[in-house]
């Protein structure tokens, strides 16, 4: 072994109390930061994705102008065709899914509410919609589940929300009234639904202002043909939506179509975790602190409590530079140690979550919601490759540079140090 | 130890080998080191202090010199100075006929590692090397290649008596033996003149004999030059030539021609 390697490693092992209460300061550090991004960016997937199977998706594709005036003007007219096409376009594409929406009233003996209605393929938004799956259920059936032929007194079922359910004052089976208004024309199209589900999402907006029907039952509420409002399309990885969506921006006719991120349709979800985020990177800046106060004193300390033995090195004809590469070869020994160690306890850490999960309700012992969405009861940690070689290399150049200070010092004692004894 | 009887065992090489004997033919027309009005002063908190005075000195190849004078007299100071620790305040100071005065740090440091050895006072030794490795650290400093320096520390070690002692680390080792890897470490590379500054002082009387006694077989069979400083009677009596210091100054440069004997 090289003299400069040979010292710095003897020295850390000399002072073995002293090395070790550091790594276990920096191996703590290390292994909580992993431990907690990993929670973190799980907790933001589990939330998007929660997000996304709100009545949203990944990706959507509406008729251009849309999104200024949600209009019936500006509904996509040939929604066949262009879903054709993204399917043979978009290889990352999962499911897609067509969705007309509508604003309409809704009412029931006295009681009114101004809702949404959604339109879906009931087959297909069973897939990807968490509105339309069986487990937000609270009552009935999912329209998924409804027998195609029509019940005795031949109304359309229609599903709702709990909460509008309670305002309405209706239940299960209960005859509900829908208005909108149609295409062209300034009077009310008004039809009898049957209430045969009622979900609930834990989002109020949805459980109390939201309602799905067949879209085929939509289009002839609202006197239209085959046109819906939106595409949504639903990716293999949530990661992939910032390169399809640019992708398609450029691939389909401009001036026809507008194509948005989920994250550009629902802001407020995407700024929830965006500030969620933020508190993680504030956290990592306290952690990258801690390490290098860490690593400061303990290289500081140990550079000056050996005062005497540079000061010999340097009488004896030792370079500077060959003083200052002890010392960092003493730092890089202790981060190495320390963030491998710290890196395996941290992963095995991951790990667990990642294949467990953690459960919320176990943990806090109450649900939580962020950016209006309910997060769900257990998510699974996950770890981006790229951001945990960041964070691991970070600690490391941090402690190189903090490691200056004290290898200067040293390197600039004076040979007579040598001399000094007492 | 088994202390090697003059004439009869080498400590490093034998008499009259090769290299010995060009280091002190070669060496015997220039001086080792030259002081020529040579001042230091120590400047502290405002506080001026004259630590050396005019000092004139030369101390020729070969040369087995004592710098006495009682406590606070500059040897210290004086001897940094020779070994190229320090810089004088004011005169100048000759290395090997070279002068100093122009030499930046860098300079200093490689001629400190190429041609002068310490012993210190504290021993110094590092306490993560072993003796071993002690011994080899100044030729590691040198560049010199791995084998060529364990070679050349092995042999030092073994005719220092330290053979058997090789591989403990100086917590392992008495005050005396320290010691003597701190003379093997000034040694081994072969320099040309070799410092110490009190070498004895925390030894005991028979320790500190014998390691008199190594480091003027060093100086007679190598031809190193020895530069020391005491206030031991009896260790300035083993020395060639006296260098008395008082308050700074030269008082009276006794050259003992009396030839070292090893009988004591
Ligand atoms: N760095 C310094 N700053 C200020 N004064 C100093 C410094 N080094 C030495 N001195 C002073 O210079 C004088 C000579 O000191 P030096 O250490 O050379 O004496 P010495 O002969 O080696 O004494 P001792 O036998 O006690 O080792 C002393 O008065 C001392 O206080
Ligand atoms: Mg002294």
């Amino acid at each position: 072994m090289k003299l400069e390697r040979k010292l710095a490693m003897r020295n850390l092992l000399r002072n073995r109390q002293r090395s070790l209460l550091t790594s276990i300061m920096i191996v703590a550090t290390v292994s909580l930061m992993i431990l907690f991004q990993g929670l973190s960016d799980g907790g933001h997937r589990a939330m998007v994705d929660i997000g996304i199977k709100m009545g949203l998706g990944h990706v959507l594709v509406y008729q251009q102008g849309y999104n200024d005036d949600p209009s019936l003007e500006h509904l996509l007219v040939d929604a066949a065709a262009t879903g054709q096409q993204l399917q043979q376009s978009v290889p990352e594409l999962t499911h897609m899914v067509r969705r007309l929406h509508l604003n309409g009233l809704i009412q029931a003996g006295a009681n009114g509410v101004p809702i949404t209605l959604a339109g879906v393929d009931p087959g297909l938004e069973v897939q990807v919609s968490r509105i339309a799956d069986r487990k937000s259920m609270t009552a009935g059936q999912t329209l998924a589940e409804l027998p195609r032929e029509r019940s005795g007194n031949g109304l359309p079922g229609i599903v709702i929300g709990e909460q509008l359910a309670r305002n309405l004052e209706v239940g299960l089976g209960d005859r509900v009234t829908v208005s909108v208004k149609p295409k062209g024309s300034s009077d009310l199209s008004r039809e009898a639904f049957l209430v045969t589900g009622i979900f609930k999402t834990g989002m109020q907006e949805l459980d109390a202002f939201w309602a799905e029907l067949d879209i085929a039952d939509a289009q002839r509420l609202a006197r239209l043909g085959q046109e819906v409002s939106v595409l949504a399309l639903y990716l293999d990885d949530v990661e992939k939506v910032g390169p399809v969506a640019a992708r398609l921006s450029s691939q389909l006719p401009a001036g026809k179509y507008e194509v948005l991120r989920w994250d550009q349709v629902a802001p407020e979800l995407h700024s929830a975790v965006m500030l969620d985020a933020a508190g993680m990177y504030l956290l990592m800046v306290i952690v990258f602190v801690v390490v290098a106060a860490a690593i400061l004193n303990t290289i500081l300390i140990s550079v000056m409590k050996r005062t005497r033995e540079f000061g010999v090195m340097l009488a004896l004809g030792a370079s500077p530079a060959l003083v200052v590469r002890v010392v960092f070869w003493e730092a890089l020994f202790l981060a190495l140690f320390c963030i491998a160690l710290g890196g395996a306890l941290g992963y095995a850490g991951h790990y667990h979550f990642a294949t467990e999960g953690l459960n919320f309700r176990e943990v806090f012992g109450t649900t939580l919601e962020a950016g209006g969405v309910l997060l769900p009861d257990r998510f699974f940690s996950f770890i981006y490759p790229g951001k945990l070689a960041f964070s691991l290399l970070f600690v490391l150049l941090l402690t190189l540079l903090v490691t200056i200070y004290p290898a200067i010092r040293a390197s600039r004692l004076a040979p007579v140090e040598a001399t000094r004894h007492g | 130890m088994a202390r090697p009887e003059a004439g009869k065992t080498a400590v490093l090489d034998a008499p009259g080998n090769a290299s010995s004997t060009k280091k002190a033919t070669t060496m015997a027309n220039t001086s080792v080191i030259r002081l020529e009005q040579v001042g230091k002063v120590f400047e502290q908190k405002k506080q001026r202090f004259q630590a050396l005075k005019q000092i004139d000195l030369t101390v020729e190849s070969s040369e087995f010199v004592v710098i006495a004078g009682p406590s606070g007299s500059g040897k210290t100071t004086l001897l940094n100075l020779i070994g190229l620790l320090d810089q004088p305040s004011s005169g100048k100071l000759f290395f090997n006929g070279r002068d100093l005065s122009q030499c930046s740090s860098t300079e200093l440091a490689q001629l400190r590692r190429d041609q002068i050895g310490f012993v210190f006072q504290a021993y110094n030794l590092m306490p993560v090397l072993t003796a071993l490795e002690n011994t080899e650290m100044v030729m590691e400093f040198r560049g010199m290649a791995a084998d060529k320096r364990r070679a050349a520390a092995r042999k030092t070690l073994t005719a220092l008596g330290l053979g058997e002692l090789m591989d403990r680390y100086p917590d392992q080792l008495s005050g005396g033996q320290q010691q003597r890897v701190a003379v093997a470490r000034a040694v081994a590379g072969e320099p040309m003149l070799v410092i110490a500054d009190e070498p004895t002082a925390n030894l005991d009387s028979r320790t500190a004999e014998s390691l008199m006694d190594l480091m003027s077989q060093l100086n007679r069979e190598h031809g190193i030059t020895f530069i020391f400083s005491s206030h031991d009677p009896r260790v300035i009596s083993r020395a060639k030539r006296v260098i008395s210091l008082c308050d700074g100054s030269i008082v009276s440069p006794v050259s003992q021609a009396v030839e070292f004997s090893h009988a004591v």
